[in-house]
């Protein structure tokens, strides 16, 4: 199994590279997924994208509609493509340490 | 493991989510042996499989008709090539002159190489059922997937996405693995977004006992297709329905259709009739799914573990006998964009959506451009039957199985500048699709059909 080492600390990921213990989140660990994502550093937009998906998570066990997403962050789905280039998915929520979303998405 | 000797395969479950759903993997040694004694067991139930097995003459019609031969030019997805990766096994071992000639008339002995090239191929299938179409014996190679994939799931070979989808399927009742409290936030959103941008208020009942209707959405509508769920939202409020969404089935999929027909397909038929009978529903709805409303149609009656009472039928076949009664006002100035109809396969070469289809499409769009094939001849979008593998060998290979859909809405001319409409309505080939508009750089944007049905409504 693959693992990201952050701090000392061995984080466990699944073959997609997303987390398997979400609780083990920080915002070193962000930064460590932001490096492995060709993101050289996470400025006050990518925070408000990660904290965003991170409370609606937190709340629903679920990521959030794209659209609500754009909408409560105010940024565009083109411009959340230009902070994380995987996307929404498979890019803002593996920095925000939720699981892959799985279906047809 | 994206490759097994050079034979590409998406990620598998781990025997830990096999077990999720109810299977248990067989060791590697024991696989051949396993897969013979299971081969045998189905080969003896479905006459369609004996059917393809029996009556291939390697015309190969089916060739040419095949968009995943078409994409990868890889002999072994040709129809009837896939066929004979279990052909070659079942003439070994069941037919007379397999066991007498073996490697002279073709036959091969089972082992592990074999079982994992069917794992490759049959997950490079999207089971769309054109070859089947073309074959003038009638073969439908589909089933013969259909088998191979069931083969495998017994063994413990099942994709990791179909598995995590059938785990989520058994734990909250949809694909995506949304709970009641995120489908009901998800609706409010709804309600608030159409009141925004068409100013009428919609309500998205959830859980309403004695509803008329209930509605089955997929619940990818809930992640990544706002405009298929405020559609159905604003077409039940506009035609005064009494209607729910039931939140133990948000679901118009049903993936065990594609990979496990006795235990997940059976689970998920009688999880829908339960939640029909918990509302004392009167009717179901289907949404945009198009694998979801095969197994819906053509298979509630024969895998339900009781008298089905409820009449089903697709959105779709309920908005387009409204508007050929003159039932629904629509200004088709509102989806202005030139638009092509992109069929789910399993729309119209197994449910007859064909016409019901068009005749919705040709009354909320202004300039609407059949693409070439159209209807049951049409090809697949490169995603059917879930094979939305996202590791980047397999993303590749989905990139290439949809270049006959790009090139086919490219000859449309839509999209030339930059504002086509490509509508998809099946979860799947928009899944598909968005990213592969892009890849193919075609200029459109990807809508279900619903979604221009909403925006085209003129309400009083």
């Amino acid at each position: 199994m693959p693992c990201l080492n952050v701090n000392g600390v061995e984080i466990e990921l699944d073959e997609d590279g997303f987390m398997i213990d979400p609780d083990l989140w920080n915002e070193d660990v962000a930064r460590a997924f932001a490096a492995s994502e060709g993101i050289n550093e996470l400025n006050e937009d990518h925070w408000k994208v990660i904290n965003y998906l991170r409370e609606y998570f937190k709340q629903y066990h679920i990521a959030p509609m794209v659209r609500k997403l754009c909408k409560e962050t105010g940024c565009s789905l083109k411009y959340i493509y230009d902070l994380f280039p995987s996307g929404p998915a498979k890019g803002a929520c593996k920095l925000a340490g939720l699981p892959k979303p799985t279906g047809c998405v | 493991m994206p490759e097994y000797k050079g034979m590409v395969q998406p990620l598998r479950a781990t025997p830990d989510e096999m077990r999720k759903i109810f299977a248990e993997p067989v060791p590697d040694e024991q696989k051949p042996e396993k897969a013979l004694e299971y081969l045998d067991e189905i080969r003896k139930k479905f006459r369609s499989f004996v059917v393809a097995m029996e009556s291939c003459v390697k015309c190969g019609q089916c060739a040419e008709n095949c968009h995943t031969y078409l994409g990868t030019r890889d002999p072994n997805n040709i129809p009837a090539n896939r066929a004979e990766l279990i052909r070659k096994i079942y003439r070994r071992y069941f037919t007379l002159e397999g066991r007498w000639f073996g490697k002279l008339v073709g036959a091969e002995d089972i082992s592990l190489d074999v079982i994992e090239s069917w794992y490759s191929y049959f997950y490079q299938c999207s089971q769309c059922r054109r070859c089947a179409h073309v074959c003038p014996f009638g073969i439908d190679t589909c089933e013969v997937t259909f088998i191979g994939r069931q083969l495998l799931h017994w063994l413990g070979i099942t994709p990791k996405l179909h598995a995590a989808v059938g785990g989520a399927m058994e734990k909250v009742g949809n694909h995506t693995g949304l709970p009641k409290p995120g489908i009901i936030d998800t609706l409010e959103f709804m309600s608030e977004e159409i009141m925004d941008e068409f100013g009428v208020e919609v309500e998205f009942p959830v859980d309403k006992p004695d509803s008329d209707i209930i509605y089955i959405p997929s619940s990818a509508d809930f992640l990544l297709n706002p405009y298929t769920l405020m559609g159905a939202g604003m077409f039940f409020t506009y035609i005064g329905a009494n209607w729910c969404i039931p939140s133990t089935v948000t679901e118009a999929g049903n993936f065990g259709l594609l990979f496990d027909q006795y235990y997940t397909q059976r689970g998920n038929v009688n999880r829908l009739l339960n939640a029909a009978h918990e509302l004392n529903a009167k009717k179901i709805v289907w949404g945009e799914c198009g694998h979801g409303w095969r197994a819906a149609k053509m298979y509630v009656p024969s895998m339900a573990d009781r008298p089905v009472r409820w009449p089903l039928t697709h959105v779709h076949d309920e908005a387009a006998e409204l508007i050929r009664k003159g039932e629904l006002k629509l200004n088709p100035e509102n989806n202005p964009y030139p638009t092509t109809l992109h069929d789910p396969c399993n729309y119209v070469r197994a449910c007859g959506l064909n016409d019901n289809m068009r005749t919705i499409i040709k009354a909320v769009t202004v300039d609407f451009r059949e693409m070439t094939p159209k209807g049951e001849d049409n090809f697949c979008c490169g995603g059917g039957s879930g094979i939305l593998f996202d590791d980047p060998e397999m993303y590749q290979r989905r990139i290439q199985l949809s270049q006959k859909k790009a090139d086919q809405v490219r000859a449309t001319g839509i999209g030339k500048d930059g504002h086509g409409i490509l509508c998809a309505p099946c979860s799947i080939c928009k899944a598909q699709l968005y990213p592969m508009v892009e890849e193919h750089d075609l200029g459109v944007e990807v809508k279900g059909l619903v979604d221009l049905l909403g925006k085209a409504l003129v309400w009083k």
